[in-house]
């Protein structure tokens, strides 16, 4: 059983004339980081709340952790930070943190003992006093991120986690996210920072205009099959003639020399060809788009498609 | 647990808006009033004199009257007076909870909306009871200490006002959760409160009006709607401890505040945010 599922998850609103998620069918495994693409406006943040009863679908259903979403009992395991979230601005954190977990059933003695260590996870607890009006964005998205723990969720879902987050912050809770991970929790992200879900996703999936159009393994998305960038000093130039004569197409993108070769073999063939030259080769890698290059390609694609 | 930790955080929001702290001070003060003003000496068992505000009160009237008149006074106040306070103290609550951003990570808490709804209704009444009661209560023991004279009808009063302002507030949560908005859902339910003695007097507008349709809407209304002006007669007999002949207006009004519970419950657990 995956944590979550969806199907045929359809959303119209305005009476139908605005369509928002349209025949969703997704499947979320168990302890990974998931990532929800796309453009806005294209039903993140309407999938997201669907899952979590603040909005009801037109058409189809979904389980989490094996309950229906129209049962709130579906919620006992979740936690969640909304986008744009508002907290009572007259509570303090430490306050936050005890009337959340209260109302996710969170008793007051664990509140007691779980409240100051993710205040001090969430670099809040010189600040668990203060009223939280005071607190910049950022020191609230913290907050918020504690909120969604408050619980000690299976499932997490966090819509832009890391807004308004400066850089340090930013890396603090990904590796908060890491290590929730790392503990078994399913993460489920909604965010437009692509560098930041390359670093920490499993998997991603990409909506536009309401469908999902592609999902899968990060790695796969960004690895190019064959394709290495190799590292050569001095006149690289050189290598133009000498892969031509090996049959390998060479190209140069962004300061960086790629080669296209058939398989293992093609390439190791090549590597000898160069040594036998005299050549010095400083690195053969991989090479692999970013996770941004092939998001654009792929709504570019649909977007050629569509026209 | 859960409901109870939306009724305290609505206690916090009266607290952190200084309502809570404005019903308490002026309660505070009745009952500071009623402990100085008042002065009353008993020699031997009977009084020999009575003052209020350092008036001296004529030997002709009872003692007995004097507080079942103090008494009424203060209910009808209360009834009144304390009821606009109340509506007006309490109408941002619903809607401050809808807010975007907030009612979200409410919702995704394990709890139904119908849960989510109570919690906070109970939370507005709970305060206001909670000032009622302390008034009611506290002025009813100066008067009773100071006089003899322990009239348990006055306890009522409290029960009283504080039914009439569950029944309000049950149509104040219906608006607020249709339309969204604290100032016009307070008018509104300000037009119904003093739509009754309206309504009561509904034979004389018939009497003006042609079309036998006026007489079926007015009285469809007048039976639909909360009777603010009969509750508050019930209210002063309870505590004039008089024979009340009629609880049609009690239980109607209950009624109504119950349908518009219900519906907005109903309507809340339908609401896409």
């Amino acid at each position: 059983m995956n944590p979550i599922e969806t199907n045929d998850l359809t959303k119209y609103y305005s009476g139908g004339k605005v369509q928002a998620l349209e025949g969703v069918n997704l499947q979320v495994g168990g302890a990974q980081i998931f990532s929800l693409l796309g453009p806005n406006g294209a039903g993140k943040t309407t999938l997201m709340k669907i899952l979590l009863g603040v909005c009801f679908p037109t058409r189809g259903s979904a389980r989490i952790l094996g309950k229906e979403i129209s049962s709130h009992w579906s919620h006992s395991r979740v936690g969640y930070l909304a986008e744009n979230h508002r907290f009572p601005d007259f509570l303090n954190a430490w306050q936050v943190l005890y009337y959340y977990g209260k109302m996710s059933g969170v008793d007051s003695v664990t509140l007691k003992e779980r409240i100051p260590r993710l205040l001090d996870q969430v670099k809040l607890e010189n600040w668990e006093k203060e009223r939280i009006k005071k607190f910049s964005k950022g020191m609230l998205q913290r907050l918020g991120i504690a909120q969604a723990l408050i619980n000690d969720p299976d499932i997490l879902f966090l819509d832009e986690p890391t807004d308004g987050i400066d850089p340090i912050g930013r890396r603090e809770v990904r590796d908060l996210l890491l290590t929730l991970k790392n503990q078994g929790k399913t993460i489920f992200l909604n965010s437009h920072l692509l560098s930041e879900v390359e670093r920490v996703s499993d998997e991603v999936a990409i909506l536009k205009n309401g469908r999902l159009i592609q999902k899968g393994r990060v790695e796969e998305f960004i690895a190019v099959k064959d394709t290495y960038e190799i590292k050569i000093p001095g006149a690289a130039e050189d290598l133009f003639p000498f892969c031509q004569q090996l049959n390998i197409e060479l190209h140069q993108k962004n300061g960086k020399y790629l080669i296209e070769v058939d398989d293992a073999q093609h390439l190791n063939h090549f590597i000898d060809r160069l040594r036998e030259k005299d050549m010095i080769i400083q690195a053969i890698i991989p090479h692999k788009i970013t996770l941004e290059d092939f998001f654009i390609e792929v709504i570019e694609e649909k977007e050629g498609n569509s026209n | 647990m859960k409901l109870l930790a939306i009724i305290q955080l609505t206690f916090r929001e009266s607290w952190a808006k200084k309502t809570f702290v404005a019903f308490f001070g002026l309660s505070t003060l009745v009952c500071l009033l009623f402990i100085f003003a008042l002065n009353l000496d008993i020699v031997d068992g009977l009084k020999s004199s009575v003052s209020l505000f350092g008036k001296e009160i004529p030997e002709l009237v009872e003692i007995r009257e004097l507080v079942l008149g103090i008494e009424s006074a203060l209910a009808v106040f209360l009834f009144t007076g304390g009821l606009f306070m109340s509506l007006f103290a309490t109408s941002g609550l619903i809607t401050s909870f809808l807010r975007s951003g907030n009612i979200e990570l409410i919702i995704s808490k394990p709890l139904s909306r119908f849960q989510i709804l109570l919690g906070r209704y109970l939370g507005a009444v709970s305060i206001v009871a909670f000032n009622v009661f302390y008034l009611v209560l506290f002025s009813w023991l100066i008067l009773s200490i100071k006089t003899g004279i322990w009239n348990w009808g006055f306890l009522l009063s409290g029960i009283m006002i504080v039914l009439t302002f569950a029944i309000l507030y049950a149509l104040m949560t219906f608006l607020s959760v249709v339309i969204n908005s604290a100032a016009f859902s307070l008018m509104i339910t300000y037009a119904i409160l003093f739509f009754s003695p309206l309504l009561l007097q509904r034979d004389r507008i018939y009497a003006l009006l042609s079309g036998k349709i006026y007489g079926v809407l007015l009285d469809g209304l007048y039976y639909f709607l909360p009777k603010t002006t009969e509750l508050a007669d019930i209210t002063r007999l309870l505590v004039q401890g008089s024979a009340v002949t009629s609880w049609m207006a009690l239980w109607s009004s209950i009624l109504f505040g119950i349908f518009m519970f219900g519906v907005s419950s109903y309507i809340f657990s339908r609401k896409n945010f």
